[in-house]
């Protein structure tokens, strides 16, 4: 009887909390930061978005994380953005132009551009911020990887920026749409690298589609404000609130109760829970996420030596692994069809497939060809079923992060398919900070399960293939080493001709593809939901929903 | 050994302690496998290996970890400095500091409630042993202490937000962020609620548990049969004689419990999204951080610490036995 009555209590309380709160479907918030900024009028259009992550700071000189990056794209602008399609178009630049010899771009500024405090934008603003770049590298160590080769970059006049490269540059157009412009007195005071990279930024001033209202770092809510001066064209929503959620299951109930309006990255578990939920609309992108099992392709010559098993350096050895993994089940199986079988170190989604070879004809399952492949090459199996050739032995370490939900699923599906051709693979989940370490640069394991999430130019995934990035800090895992593949790698950053750069970019994902020291697994879906019975306009592309395009077009339903 | 030479010898005691604690800490997150580097960075960026080494130099990574290491650190601390979080870019005591007060109102309101509900419900249960209020609330209390946290969490989380609109994440609605939060008590309730019910569901059970069989104790002893002869009330019987004694063993949970607060509930505050220090403790650690791993785990030992100190203080106060050992 007591009991009941506690609970009663706790009802009761919970009854009242909720009449005495507004909730924020209903009630229009308010928000009200600090004194200097007036309150908005009541009815506000505000897109509430929810995610698991949080930038990591504000500043673009030392942000590593993706959300960083997305906040980034609202309030600055670059010279030049990545549309839907994956070509690029311009960004603060109207239109651009490389001289003959390749080295000298030109970029010609919008009209009426403005910072967020209403002064005027000038080309020597946008100057001053790659130059600073290139005068503390260190410093401004999130970007950069994007100005080398730059010699000089000035403003001839208020609307004209000139970039001048060492070399030819093939990828420019993505390189500056990393290279943000910032509004110089934030940036100009700071002595020394570590000053440069604490400094927070919470009152970022740039030109984007929108501008600062508040940051908190630790519970990562941020809002933003509308800017209704922007160049092109103002956002339809007052203001968009991202709340950062630590769980999954509390962001999609949230999304379920209408908390939030989009959700960026729907688990693969929930999805079809999502989907049946009313007024909302979950969709499945390509997006650019791409699974492999890494190959220990290291040269035995390397110092540490590496531990790897010998047998992985045949090449008859390493198809019959290809042969022996079943794409199609793993992403039917585990990961329940929001996947595509992959091929090719290159997603078919990277600049619209512009960048993707067409001639990758991936090898069919088949362990009984596996076997007998085996078999003719000299492996025989041995007392347990696991086949030898003189002191080669097919048994190897199958490792996966131990952090990843689908890994393990997929690594007993592999021991099995593995000891139908006659290999033995032995599954362990290790954390990734020991993967890293065991991988680069030491070369000791065999076979890897990892993943990976390219950038939107090819050149990133390419160079994890080059024998330069086999050194510690570097990001080959394979230890592949080509000088062939090195030679092209470095042909295609100087290939400004796209149809050129297009054919090198061909040959090396065909050499990666057939000397296999990654086997490509799948490409993962991207999952996102947003409410539709708030919001309509949202911009969708293979890539998944353009968040930056999205939130310039979306508006309430009427 | 009198009142004084016993906390004196406690105090010095503890020093002890921190001080190996702190050695320790340093040891056992250097010889973690990993770079902190790459850490701090993930996995998908584009930075070099000349830049990723201009960081290993900005954070003393390049030097040996002893004497170099070791030393650079007890020397910043020494100055009652505890460095700089790596991955957050703040000064370490400034983060602590945020979190700590945080957590305290989280895990101290559900702490308190389930040691009021629990004592209360464990003394009724074994005051009316064996009647159907006993079983119930002993039924009640095991299920309690045996429901997985994350769970409980998950399905309040649900049924709050689906049924009476309560909020899914954080402290304050976004919209309040920034804002003191005596300004916005009826927010600040409404997302505590959550968070602070489910504490207590799972406290209660174990405070009750201890409670009832301390108590079931203390009413077999003569000294009860005599109260009772006496002709005193069950009440005065319950409050003079049974409940002192009884609370021993409650004074020692609630103290070992206290303590761990500052270390938060990773779960709960991963459930309901809320910005605790348990949580930071999680991250320091994914992210290699040790500035803020070595201070997080200094204050987490110096508040189980000082816990103990203020239990042992008080059997002194609730045992006379304690003075006379």
């Amino acid at each position: 009887m007591r009991l009941f009555k506690f609970l009663s209590a706790f009802v009761a309380i919970a009854v009242l909390l909720t009449a005495c709160g507004g909730q924020g479907t209903t009630t229009p918030i308010v928000p009200v930061t600090d004194a200097t900024k007036a309150p908005p009028p009541a009815e506000l259009a505000i897109l509430h978005f929810g995610w698991l992550g949080k930038p990591d700071t504000l500043n673009p000189a030392y942000a590593f994380l993706t959300e960083s990056y997305t906040v980034f794209d609202l309030i600055y602008t670059p010279l030049t953005t990545e549309s839907p399609d994956g070509t690029y178009v311009g960004g603060l630049a109207k239109d651009w132009s490389v001289a003959a010899d390749n080295m000298t771009w030109t970029f010609n500024l919008k009209d009426g551009i403005k910072w967020h405090n209403g002064e005027d934008l000038k080309a020597e603003q946008v100057a001053w911020s790659i130059n600073a770049v290139m005068a503390d590298p260190d410093g401004w160590a999130a970007l950069s990887g994007y100005i080398s080769g730059f010699t000089e970059v000035t403003a001839p006049d208020d609307k004209t920026v000139q970039i001048v490269t060492e070399y030819p540059i093939a990828n420019m157009e993505y390189r500056v749409s990393f290279l943000y412009a910032v509004y110089p007195p934030d940036f100009e005071s700071f002595a020394t690298p570590e000053d440069l990279q604490n400094f927070s930024n919470f009152e970022a001033i740039g030109t984007g589609m929108f501008k600062m209202n508040t940051f908190d770092k630790d519970t990562g809510v941020l809002i933003l404000d509308a800017n209704k001066d922007y160049f092109d064209g103002s956002p339809k929503i007052d203001q968009i609130i991202f709340q950062t959620f630590d769980n999954s299951d509390a962001m999609i109930q949230a999304l379920k109760v209408g908390e939030i309006d989009l959700v960026n990255e729907v688990p693969a578990s929930a999805f079809v829970t999502v989907q049946g939920y009313e007024g909302v609309t979950a969709t499945a992108s390509d997006g650019r996420y791409f699974n492999e099992l890494i190959v220990n392709t290291v040269d035995p010559n390397n110092d540490p030596a590496p531990t790897g098993n010998p047998a992985l350096a045949d090449p008859v050895v390493r198809e019959a692994i290809a042969l022996s993994i079943n794409k199609q089940d793993i992403v039917d199986i585990v990961l329940q069809g929001l996947a595509t079988p992959g091929a090719s170190i290159v997603p078919p989604t990277l600049g619209g497939g512009f960048w993707y070879s067409p001639n990758i004809k991936d090898v069919a399952f088949d362990t009984a060809k596996a076997g007998s492949m085996l078999e003719a090459a000299g492996y025989v199996p041995g007392d347990d079923g696991v086949r030898v050739k003189g002191d080669l032995r097919l048994e190897f370490r199958l490792q996966f992060p131990s952090d990843n939900p689908v890994y393990p699923r997929i690594a007993d599906m592999m021991a099995n398919w593995f000891d139908e051709a006659g290999m033995k693979a032995i599954p362990e989940a290790v954390d990734s900070d020991s993967l890293i370490a065991a991988t680069t640069p030491a070369g000791d394991y065999d076979l890897v399960i990892w993943g990976w999430g390219p950038d939107p130019d090819t050149d990133f995934i390419l160079s994890v293939m080059t024998t330069d990035q086999f050194v510690d800090g570097g990001w080959s895992d394979s230890g592949y080493h080509n000088p062939e593949y090195d030679q092209f790698y470095l042909d295609q950053q100087q290939a400004v001709d796209k149809t050129e750069r297009q054919k090198i970019v061909w040959t090396m994902q065909e050499m990666v593809y057939n000397d296999r020291p990654y086997i490509v697994l799948y490409y993962e879906k991207l999952l996102q939901a947003y409410r539709s019975d708030r919001f309509t306009g949202f911009i969708e592309s293979p890539l998944g929903i353009e968040i930056g395009l999205s939130l310039l077009n979306v508006e309430p339903v009427k | 050994m009198n009142r004084r030479d016993y906390l004196l010898r406690k105090i010095g005691l503890s020093l002890i302690t921190i001080l190996v604690v702190v050695v320790i800490n340093f040891i056992l997150f250097r010889v973690l496998p990993g770079d902190p580097v790459r850490a701090v960075i993930g996995r998908n960026v584009r930075i070099s290996a000349e830049t990723q080494q201009a960081l290993r130099e900005q954070f003393g990574l390049d030097k040996p970890v002893f004497p170099d290491q070791f030393f650079d650190t007890l020397g910043q601390w020494a100055r009652g400095n505890l460095g700089v979080s790596w991955s957050l870019r703040q000064p370490v005591s400034e983060i602590l500091l945020s979190k700590l007060w945080n957590t305290v109102l989280l895990i101290g309101l559900g702490q308190v409630l389930a040691i009021i509900l629990g004592v209360a419900l464990g003394l009724l249960a074994g005051w009316k042993r064996k009647t159907a209020i006993d079983v119930g609330a002993l039924t009640f209390s095991l299920i309690a202490w045996a429901i997985p946290t994350f769970w409980l969490g998950i399905i309040l989380l649900a049924a709050g937000s689906t049924w009476f609109g309560l909020p899914t994440a954080g402290i304050v609605s976004p919209a309040n962020t920034g804002k003191p939060l005596i300004t916005v008590l009826p927010d600040l309730a409404r997302h505590l609620f959550l968070p602070t019910l489910t504490l207590t569901i799972l406290y209660l059970g174990e405070y009750m548990l201890i409670m009832r069989s301390s108590i079931l104790e203390v009413l077999s002893e003569d000294y009860i049969l005599t109260a009772k002869a006496k002709g005193m009330s069950h009440w005065q019987v319950l409050w003079k004689h049974a409940l002192k004694n009884a609370m021993l063993p409650i004074v020692t949970l609630i103290a070992l419990n206290l303590g761990f607060t500052v270390s938060g509930a990773i779960y709960i505050e991963t459930v309901f999204s809320y910005d605790g220090l348990g949580k930071l403790f999680q991250t320091a650690l994914v992210k290699q951080d040790y500035p803020l791993l070595q201070g997080a785990f200094l204050l987490l030992a110096v508040s189980v610490i000082i816990a103990n100190m203020v239990a042992d203080t008080l059997y002194v106060v609730l045992d006379p036995r304690v003075k006379e050992a």
